[in-house]
């Protein structure tokens, strides 16, 4: 790397230096590059309420028209490249802050196989601490870059040494080890058999066994609306293709599970049904065993087109191959020096230290060395078949200033998109790889990073999927608060989504709007839980602690304040004759295709689909209070959008009710279930955490559950072999994930303009989909 | 030969009138020091039989001259070009509930901020990248000056019978058109030699919309000419002595005012540089300086055809006359009525996203082609019939 100083030197030098280092004090441009998650709280810095513009640093413009790079958060193998790049496009002198700790020593991540440390890509100027860091923070690193500029430098913190007394007559403490137990054996077991209390599943398994005939070797019940079929690799088709028939018409998730000690594989399709309305809850997971040697199983894409990305991913982690899937062989997710086939047991990533012995050397270092290949293939048969068909070529993202995480290329013929391939994996944190090394409890803020404005709806589908396993249930006043919780949220969310759609028509006054909106929802969650977009307040029973009654007033006063502000946003934005113009009949994505490509949440109600998970398969409060679920028939960007902000408006009705009801509910908000002996944590586990939750083991087999989040239905699939306190395998579809098939599908034969009308009405989050 | 000493009593002799520049001076003669420095200056007299102050002074109020370098020429479009991007940034912060720049200068609002981002634009690397076309892609940035200034030459700022114009045609008009309507060639030249493939977008996209904004604009200002029976700009705002124009022809106002914003490419016709789709299109590859030039190109283009809105529709400078001012309160109410209109087009950021390329040809090829030909025709009814 060359001087690190050098743009700082550049300023001080010649007659000029003062008038240089003025200007560049204060005209900071940071560039179009979101490299992670923080790039939520990096919206909120420059949104009203924070305000970066205030310090003349104003986000406009590329790499070029730039001079200084925000980076928020973890740098993927795959984003270093583009990081190189963008930092090589821009003009001297430029500047860099790293903010979040991914960025520093890779924070929750540090182990992941996928990341970098920007510091050793980029000479950097400051580093803001935070998972995620705050907007006063982030503006602070940019007045500490403008006092590094006037060539004040000094580190932001003066620190001041004190004389503590020393007791010399301590007891050596043992360095503690690491409390995980890891099974030497494991035994995977995905179908167990339960007696549960379900007699639809009676009949449907009735059913199956004599549509599946022949075809399958065994047919289990693992749970209420739960159903394993044992097959072998050759009638997979077959019975895929019977199920189809059965109207079970889309994927929800594929799962690859390795057992080394057995060598083998089990590949898992676990499918389900949007057409038939008592079907809707159930999932059938067909699974087969195949052989570690040279594994390879008959792609289901052709009988289920959902499957088609996930096999994909399967494919890059296990290098199973799926026969008949037109990837297999190129990279989809991982970048291309990532370590091959990360997610087999034979892969170990660093175990963490609970404390460091003298003289070793701290393990920070990710393992692996920064990518030194800059080349960013686009596949040559894509270029020809392009260059024969007269199409141009365009490449978006992921520095583009509306691409998000995300590259698509595009061909496109005169102003139509031909077609869409997208390059997903900008920002995979590899959690599925990390969350086998972590205790239960720990996965809780591992997951929430999934979608750091929708936290908490990703915080409760995985303490489901734990309590699901658990089998405990959940105190009354607990449901409730969960519920207001999760609605908030969900209001959170959707705001996100519907300021970068307004962003990406170029309309920053309704982008700004939102962000507002956001900030209200962000202080009540602030209340609750301390921490703006990471609150990690649900956990395996129930909450934390006790939500006091003022914060529930301050709540119950919000929603009111919400309907003022979110009139203003329908009058600026949603009643705008050039937003409707823009979005109306734009992206169609019919009821067929939406189910076809596995489409979940808003999305696919928009198509017409009448499914949500807080209805068919109700859990904490929902089926207690009152909502309806909206639905419309057009599936353009405009009943998309809509459509969610309907939502929003069931959502402010349910958070009302909530808080109504929880107020005459008074008792315990962690089960008696799970406390076991510490009774004392029943409103508060604070001193009690570890000792309630530090050694949670689960029972085995398989536990799958489906929770609404923002965007959709998220599945967390947990495999336990009941010794180890650690999972053996999560699998975790997230809803951005299974939006992406039906996105680019959507995107197909509209205009070039377009794709950003399609992207923001489906809220396309990349860190969410990338995991 | 040229005859000097006539050249010099035709400067003399056509001065802008300002009452209180003589104010002043008497002012400045009652004062003991700076007095005796006056009359001192004033009694160099080395030929002519004209101090030489009295000269230069006389050059520089010499009407056209003036005309060209104060009101509304160079020095008025140097401050709209400092202070007009600033108070955009202010007014759509206002309406999106946040304070704007501010820090660099917290008294002044930080009117300044313009002036620092120039400075670093200034101080930044220009790159050139390897598959540019040097030559061009360096020149056309400041070839682009010479459409946006050269129809200064033909504003008239002065009100009826009080003309403030530098050169006096009766083809003025159609000048301007011409030099207008070269604009868009310059952005194309940029874009072409950029040689990247956003900026190729964004100059198709700039041609379409070229095409689909100029015929329009070139049909109502044939319009105005019809309405007023001239072409001259002094003729034109002579005219506008009882009625101004945008009450004589409203229409003609409303698509004169879309084509000025399809022209500078503002919200919602932001098309070619669209900077979530292309990231400023023509402009992407464009760094340091040459950005910077880049960046205000708009802002230039926007002033003179604000200025040509102000004389064609809203009477050029006429106005309630301001005492002690003379021709400078002719030249105020042009510059005020100018901001405005430039105003109401800033803010249109704050108000409306971004149209469709298709969408918005079909603006410019329907709706406001259709507009346009009616206010013709009513101009024609207007003007010529009654």
């Amino acid at each position: 790397m060359e001087n690190p100083n050098a743009h700082i030197d550049f300023l001080e030098s010649g007659p000029l230096a003062p008038f240089k280092k003025w200007s560049a004090k204060w005209s900071l441009w940071p560039c179009h590059f979101i490299t992670s998650c923080c790039g939520v709280e990096l919206a909120h810095a420059f949104a009203c309420g924070y305000d970066g513009e205030r310090l003349g640093t104003l986000n406009l413009g590329i790499a070029r028209q730039s001079n200084f790079i925000i980076i928020e958060g973890t740098i993927t193998r795959k984003m270093a490249r583009a990081l190189q790049f963008v930092y090589g496009q821009m003009p001297d002198p430029k500047f860099v802050n790293v903010i979040g700790a991914c960025g520093e020593r890779g924070g929750i991540f540090w182990n992941s196989y996928n990341i970098t440390h920007p510091s050793d890509i980029v000479p950097v100027d400051f580093f803001i601490p935070g998972c995620p860091i705050t907007p006063e923070g982030l503006l602070r690193g940019v007045r500490a870059l403008q006092a590094k500029i006037m060539g004040v430098d000094k580190t932001t913190i003066d620190f001041k040494e004190v004389e503590l007394p020393f007791e010399e007559q301590l007891e050596e403490r043992l360095v503690p080890t690491s409390p995980k137990l890891y099974a030497p054996t494991p035994a995977i077991k995905v179908d167990i058999k339960r007696e549960v209390d379900w007699d639809f599943g009676k009949e449907l398994e009735d059913k199956l066994k004599k549509e599946l005939i022949d075809l399958y070797e065994s047919m289990t019940i693992t749970g209420v609306n739960r159903i394993a079929i044992k097959t072998t690799p050759g009638n997979l088709m077959v019975v895929a293709q019977k199920l189809k028939e059965m109207q079970f018409d889309h994927v929800k998730s594929v799962n690859v599970i390795q057992v080394p000690h057995e060598r083998k594989f089990i590949v898992e399709y676990m499918a389900a049904s949007y057409s038939v309305e008592e079907l809707m809850p159930v999932l059938v997971t067909i699974f087969t065993e195949i052989g570690i040697k040279d594994p390879k199983i008959p792609s289901l894409t052709s009988v289920w087109e959902s499957a088609n990305y996930s096999e994909r991913e399967l494919h890059e982690f296990f290098g199973v191959l799926f026969d008949g899937n037109d990837w297999m062989g190129r990279k989809f997710l991982l970048a291309p020096d990532t370590p091959d086939l990360p997610l087999r047991k034979e892969f170990k990533i660093p175990e963490e230290r609970y404390a460091f012995e003298e003289g070793v050397e701290p393990e920070f270092m990710v393992p692996i060395e920064p990518p030194k290949d800059l080349s960013v293939p686009i596949w040559e048969e894509f270029i020809e078949k392009a260059y024969d068909s007269d199409e141009i070529i365009v490449p978006i993202g992921p520095h583009h200033a509306g691409s998000g995480h995300l590259r698509v290329t595009f061909r496109v013929k005169g102003d139509r998109i031909v077609d869409a391939i997208p390059e997903p994996g900008f920002v995979h944190r590899s959690m599925e790889k990390l969350a086998e090394n972590k205790l239960y409890i720990q996965n809780i803020p591992l997951f929430e990073r999934l979608a750091i404005n929708d936290p908490v709806n990703m915080n409760l589908a995985y303490v489901r999927a734990v309590e699901n396993a658990l089998g405990i249930g959940v105190p009354e006043r607990a449901q409730y608060l969960r519920t207001t919780m999760a609605e908030l949220s969900r209001i959170e969310a959707f705001y996100y989504d519907s300021g970068i759609f307004s962003l990406f028509f170029g309309h920053t006054t309704g982008f700004m709007y939102c962000m507002a909106i956001r900030e209200m929802i962000i202080e009540a969650l602030m209340q609750i839980s301390g921490s703006r977009s990471g609150p990690s307040f649900i956990v395996p029973g129930g909450l934390r602690r006790d939500i006091p009654d003022t914060v529930l007033e301050l709540i119950d006063n919000m929603t009111f304040a919400l309907n003022r502000r979110m009139k203003k946003f329908e009058s600026i934005f949603v009643y705008n004759p050039v937003t409707v113009a823009r979005a109306k009949g734009v992206g169609v994505l019919t009821k067929e295709d939406a189910i076809r490509c596995g489409m979940v949440g808003p999305f696919l109600r928009a198509s017409g689909v009448n499914y949500d998970v807080r209805k068919i398969a109700p859990y904490d409060a929902y089926d207690k209070v009152d909502f309806e679920v909206t639905t419309g028939d057009d599936g353009d960007c405009l009943g998309r959008f809509l459509g969610r902000l309907a939502e929003i408006k069931e959502s402010v009705k349910i958070v009302k009710q909530a808080v109504d009801a929880v107020k005459g509910i008074q008792g315990q908000i962690l089960s008696d279930d799970i406390l076991g002996e510490y009774k004392e944590a029943a409103s508060d586990i604070k001193g009690n955490f570890f000792r309630v939750y530090g050694n949670l083991v689960l029972p085995k087999g398989e536990w799958t559950t489906i929770t609404e989040a923002a965007r959709g239905t998220t599945l967390f699939t947990l495999i336990s072999d009941g010794e180890s306190n650690v999972p053996y395998r999560v699998r975790v579809i997230s809803p951005c994930w299974m939006n992406l098939r039906g996105f680019m599908e959507a995107v197909k034969g509209e205009r070039y303009a377009d794709f950003w009308a399609v992207y923001g009405s489906f809220g396309y989050f990349p860190p969410e989909a990338d995991r | 030969m040229i005859d000097v000493s006539g050249l010099v009593s035709t400067i003399l002799n056509n001065q802008v009138n300002i009452p209180l520049l003589y104010v002043i001076y008497e002012f400045l003669l009652k004062i003991p020091v700076i007095g005796s420095i006056v009359t001192f200056l004033l009694s160099i007299i080395p030929l002519f039989d004209v101090p030489i102050i009295r000269l230069l002074i006389g050059f520089l109020l010499w009407k056209p001259m003036w005309v060209l370098l104060i009101i509304p020429g160079f020095a008025t479009l140097g401050t709209m070009l400092l202070i007009l991007p600033w108070l955009e940034r202010k007014l759509v912060g206002r309406m999106q509930w946040r304070v704007g720049p501010r820090e660099i200068a917290p008294r002044t609002r930080g009117s300044i901020q313009l002036l620092a981002d120039s400075l670093r634009f200034l101080c930044q690397e220009v790159i050139i990248h390897k598959d540019a076309h040097r030559l061009y892609f360096l020149q056309f940035p400041f070839l682009y000056f010479l459409p946006v200034l050269l129809p200064l030459l033909f504003i008239n700022a002065g009100a009826v019978g009080r003309p403030l114009v530098p050169i006096e045609t009766p083809y003025a008009l159609q000048i301007m058109v011409g030099l207008i309507s070269l604009m868009p060639v310059f952005i194309m030249g940029v874009g072409w030699s950029s040689n990247n493939r956003f900026a190729f977008i964004g100059t198709v996209r700039e041609a379409f919309m070229y095409f689909a904004y100029e015929i329009p604009f070139i049909i109502v200002i044939l319009a105005m000419i019809v309405l007023f029976k001239t072409s001259n700009t002094v003729g034109v705002v002579n005219a506008q002595g009882t009625y101004w124009g945008i009450v004589l022809n409203p229409l003609a106002a409303l698509v004169f005012f879309i084509a000025a914003v399809m022209a500078t490419a503002r919200l919602p016709f932001e098309i070619p540089e669209a900077d979530q789709e292309l990231s400023f299109g023509p402009f992407i590859e464009y760094s340091g300086i040459a950005f910077g030039l880049a960046y205000v190109m708009a802002y230039e283009k926007m002033y003179v055809l604000s200025a040509i809105m102000t004389m064609l529709f809203l009477g050029g400078g006429s106005g309630p006359v301001i005492p002690y001012l003379g021709d400078l309160s002719y030249g105020i109410w042009f510059v005020i009525k100018t901001l405005i209109i430039l105003l109401v087009m800033v803010n249109l950021r704050g108000v409306y996203p971004r149209y469709r390329l298709d969408q918005a040809l079909n603006v410019g090829w329907g709706a406001i082609l259709i507009f346009a030909i009616v206010a013709l025709l009513w101009s024609v009814v207007l003007g010529v019939v009654l």
